[in-house]
């Protein structure tokens, strides 16, 4: 039996490390820990409530917005603030663009590079004019010596693409995709004042007000990102997914033991009101739901009957037997709007800092698989017709199917907000004043899952402020009954037959797009302390 | 086929063009020394090394950075730099991302980027990279640098997370003041480049400008580069003449107030020094106040522990009573 260390794991946010043991080429067991910590609740605490969607927003500079949404979600519950329709509608199109690049860019950027041989570029021999552009600026690197940053790397393995022609319009469309996420980030600063963090969502909505020609030219730069989805990002996934790693999606490799979580995202009916799970509870784009485990893990060959519950939010706990964190005698586990947030680093056995989230005591997976999966979307109902099963490539399969729903039925908001604002100004906030007290609820399901926020306001300012994030519910650590985390369940079983070149542990924790800034971002103001990570 | 003859020298060129163009017109220099920053930058094979580190940082710097359009960021990381330790774009993980930062250290003289505020409390304990501490990473990196930026509010002077447990700091800077704990690396040329996040084209002009001149800009007091953070945003504020004559928002929902000044809605203009009310965000995109969101200063020193709460008017400017 062997144990590897990967820290750091690269190409995601925030710092984490996984170790796994592997007996016989396969891994046996694993966890997973973040190495990093702000303490974030604590810097909230005694704030004015407005101060938190700004604040919250810079959890994660990657997924800033959706804290900003959940955050202004939770304030608006307590509050008592519905949103006007054009607070909803630009709030929702900064959701829906952000979605959109985010995904694409963790696609080329973050992952391509763990299933492309990318030297084969040298022998690509085909004569499209910005494809030999591609394999000029490449070859150039490597006859120069320096192909930082695309190596160092880990040995491509036999799961890699080494086809010239499709790695080198992988890598022109890795480069193309840089330049459309600044476009992207341009179009959304029309809404929120900068990008990254959205400054102008506000509690009450935007304070934007686009004139006609800023919205005009944001439909077009919207159209530009909608062409790039459907015709480039969309077809690579699927033609990568159906094609040379398919049978790594029919081994169920990555899958974890099948508990899916979403919640409800991107209101498309009228007014939202602050009782029905803030606005994302109106008619949502994307439904909330659970989908339970059916036994062995990726097991299931058919999903297009899938039982789909509806979200009970206090069903919701987080553990801490193997956190560096204690709770009241005889409590196992608390609700986040109960949160306790008390550090014991000589805690026996424990191994994180991130609390261990589960529902009606169950671990889930979060993010896109999950909201596939909840939504039953045909094209994934699809692959599991053609062979695929649970696991790293349905993830990737389901981002880019979202993304195109997204990005296409986006337009109509977009249309929408023009002819408002012909019709006269844009409202897009509706203002209440901070109450004496209250307490308020903000999901929303973010680019990597699940995410909530609670507050607690007393005497005007924050006396308790918890989140509860994507990558807590997938990166958290094993619960009271020894039940593993879902990074962990993922691991294990997954080939690793080269221990130098563990390959395999990236492509897993990569496909669920780790974000450890979020995760991590709880720490006792007592003891001022974390404990280096050992892991027994 | 003979590799170096599939290079595209007239594509390298125009990439460098452009690179040069936009230095030269963010610093106010004259357009007569394009060529002079384009030889520069064809002199170095355009591969000047770089390591980015990331502390308590959010990444949202580096999307920033990957925000540029005029040139792309591509271009600037594949043909101007040699972008050799970035945890979040570099191919390599684990052991092999750690020995891409050992050999470029002990080649020395590259340029450090850091990103992410550091945390000093317990010895440095809140954040670790392979098992090190990032105060350790960050003095034996600072140590072989040619030259240091520090980008973002968090990297410049704490940040955010300066309000939290971990006592967060800048490189040089505790808010305001010098703190001293990297003095023992000897002084270096350390560029401070903050807001939250840091502005693309304020990071790759000044990088380009480095390597041109082989020098640092002129700084202000807090290491600033003048060109950027010279002037006060309440002074150049299209909403300045609704301050003069008294028109403010007291209510963003009311439709009539529609550019009105912020200050009672908490800007923090009148401290601001920085350019963002000329040279916008998001490659002209839009900026904070455009959009109707108060300037919360975060160009300073004080941000954000000293001017939270950030939309509240309860800030002493040392202005005239409104
Ligand atoms: S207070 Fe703010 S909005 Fe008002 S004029 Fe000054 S900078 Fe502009
Ligand atoms: S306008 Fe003010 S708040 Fe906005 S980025 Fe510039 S300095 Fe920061």
């Amino acid at each position: 039996m062997t144990r590897i260390v990967v820290d750091p794991l690269t190409r995601i946010e925030g710092h984490l490390r996984i170790e796994v043991e592997v007996e016989n080429g396969v891994i046996t067991d694993a966890w997973s820990a973040g190495t990093m910590a702000r303490g974030w609740e604590k810097i909230l605490q005694g704030r004015d409530p407005w101060d938190a969607p700004y604040v919250t927003s810079r959890v994660c500079g990657v997924c800033e917005g959706v804290h900003t949404i959940a955050s202004n979600q939770a304030i608006e519950d307590a509050f008592g603030i519905e949103l006007t329709e054009a607070g909803r509608l630009m709030r929702n199109l900064f959701s829906a663009g952000y979605y959109v690049h985010d995904h694409f860019i963790h696609f080329y950027v973050l992952s391509a590079l763990d299933f492309l041989d990318i030297m084969a570029i040298a022998s690509y021999e085909g004569s499209d004019p910005g494809l030999l552009a591609v394999k000029s600026k490449i070859v150039g690197l490597v006859s120069a010596g320096d192909t930082s940053p695309f190596t160092p790397r880990y040995t491509p393995d036999e799961f890699s693409v080494n086809d010239p022609e499709t790695v080198t319009t992988l890598v022109s469309h890795y480069l193309k995709a840089i330049e459309l996420k600044a476009k992207s980030q341009k179009m959304l600063s029309y809404l929120t004042g900068i990008q990254p963090h959205p400054n102008a969502l506000m509690p009450g909505g935007c304070t934007a007000t686009p004139s006609v020609e800023v919205l005009q030219d944001l439909r077009k730069l919207w159209q530009e990102q909608a062409d790039f989805v459907n015709n480039v990002y969309v077809p690579d996934v699927m033609a990568v997914g159906y094609g040379p790693l398919l049978p790594l999606a029919a081994s169920g490799f990555g899958a974890t033991n099948g508990n899916y979580l979403a919640f409800p995202m991107l209101p498309q009916g009228g007014s939202a009101s602050a009782g029905d799970i803030s606005f994302g509870g109106s008619n949502p784009m994307f439904r909330g739901g659970v989908v339970k485990a059916n036994g062995e893990r990726a097991s299931r060959t058919d999903i297009s009957n899938l039982t789909v519950e509806d979200v009970d939010y206090s069903q919701i706990t987080e553990s801490v037997t193997y956190s560096w964190y204690d709770y009241p005698a005889g409590v196992d586990a608390l609700h986040p709007s109960e949160g306790v947030t008390d550090f014991n680093l000589q805690k026996q056995d424990a191994y994180s800092f991130l609390k261990a989230p589960r529902y009606n005591a169950e671990t889930m997976e979060v993010g896109p698989l999950a909201r596939g999966m909840v939504n039953q979307f045909p094209e994934l109902v699809d692959f599991f017709n053609a062979g695929g099963r649970e696991g790293v490539v349905a993830r990737h399969l389901s981002r880019a199917v979202i993304s195109k729903q997204i990005i296409n039925d986006g337009l109509a908001w977009i249309d929408r907000l023009i002819e408002m604002r012909l019709a006269g100004p844009l409202v897009g906030m509706n203002e209440k004043p901070v109450p004496k007290t209250g307490r308020g609820m903000g999901v929303w399901d973010a680019p990597r899952g699940a995410l909530g926020h609670w507050i607690e306001v007393d005497n005007w300012r924050i006396k308790n402020y918890q989140m509860v994030v994507p990558s807590t519910w997938n990166a958290g650590p094993r619960d009271e009954n020894g039940v593993k985390g879902p990074y962990e369940q993922a691991l294990i079983g997954a080939p690793v037959p080269d221990l130098d070149n563990p390959i395999n542990v990236v492509r897993i924790i990569r496909s669920f797009d780790p974000c450890i800034a979020c995760a991590v971002h709880l720490i006792d103001p007592h003891t001022n302390q974390r404990k280096v990570v050992k892991v027994a | 086929m003979d590799i170096a003859s599939l290079r595209k020298p007239e594509l390298t060129r125009r990439d460098f063009m452009k690179v040069a163009g936009m230095t030269a017109a963010y610093f106010g220099l004259s357009q007569a020394l394009t060529p002079q920053i384009v030889q520069a930058l064809e002199e170095n094979n355009g591969k000047a090394a770089v390591i980015w580190l990331e502390g308590q940082s959010c990444t949202g710097c580096t999307e920033s950075f990957l925000n540029n359009l005029e040139p792309t960021a591509s271009s600037i990381l594949l043909d101007t730099i040699s972008l050799r330790y970035h945890e979040t774009a570099m191919a390599a993980s684990g052991h092999q991302a750690e020995t891409a930062l050992e050999e470029t250290i002990a080649e020395g003289g590259y340029v450090l980027v850091i990103e992410g505020s550091i945390p000093l409390a317990e010895d440095g304990a809140f954040c670790t990279v392979a098992g090190r501490k990032f105060t350790d990473i960050v003095r034996d990196t600072a140590r072989n640098a040619a030259a240091i930026i520090c980008v973002g509010s968090c990297a410049t002077y704490g940040g955010i997370p300066r309000s939290g447990p971990t006592d967060a700091v800048g490189y040089l800077f505790r808010g305001k003041e010098l703190h001293h704990y990297f003095d023992d690396v000897g002084p270096k040329p350390v560029i401070n480049l903050p807001t939250c996040p840091v502005h693309n084209e304020r990071l790759t002009a000044t990088i380009v400008h480095y390597l041109t001149f082989g020098t640092v800009p002129e700084l202000d007091q807090y290491n600033r580069p003048y060109a950027f953070y010279g002037k006060i945003q309440h002074d150049n504020c299209t909403r300045r003449g609704n301050y003069e004559t008294g028109r403010f928002v007291t209510d963003f929902g009311d439709p009539n107030q529609h550019g009105y000044c912020l200050i009672l809605k908490g800007c923090k203009g009148p401290i601001a020094r920085q350019d963002c009310w000329n040279r916008k965000w998001n490659n002209r995109g839009n900026y904070c106040i455009d959009a109707g969101h108060p300037c919360v200063a975060c160009s300073e020193p004080d941000f954000y522990e000293d001017t939270s709460p950030l939309y509240a008017h309860d800030y002493d400017f040392g202005l005239p009573p409104l």
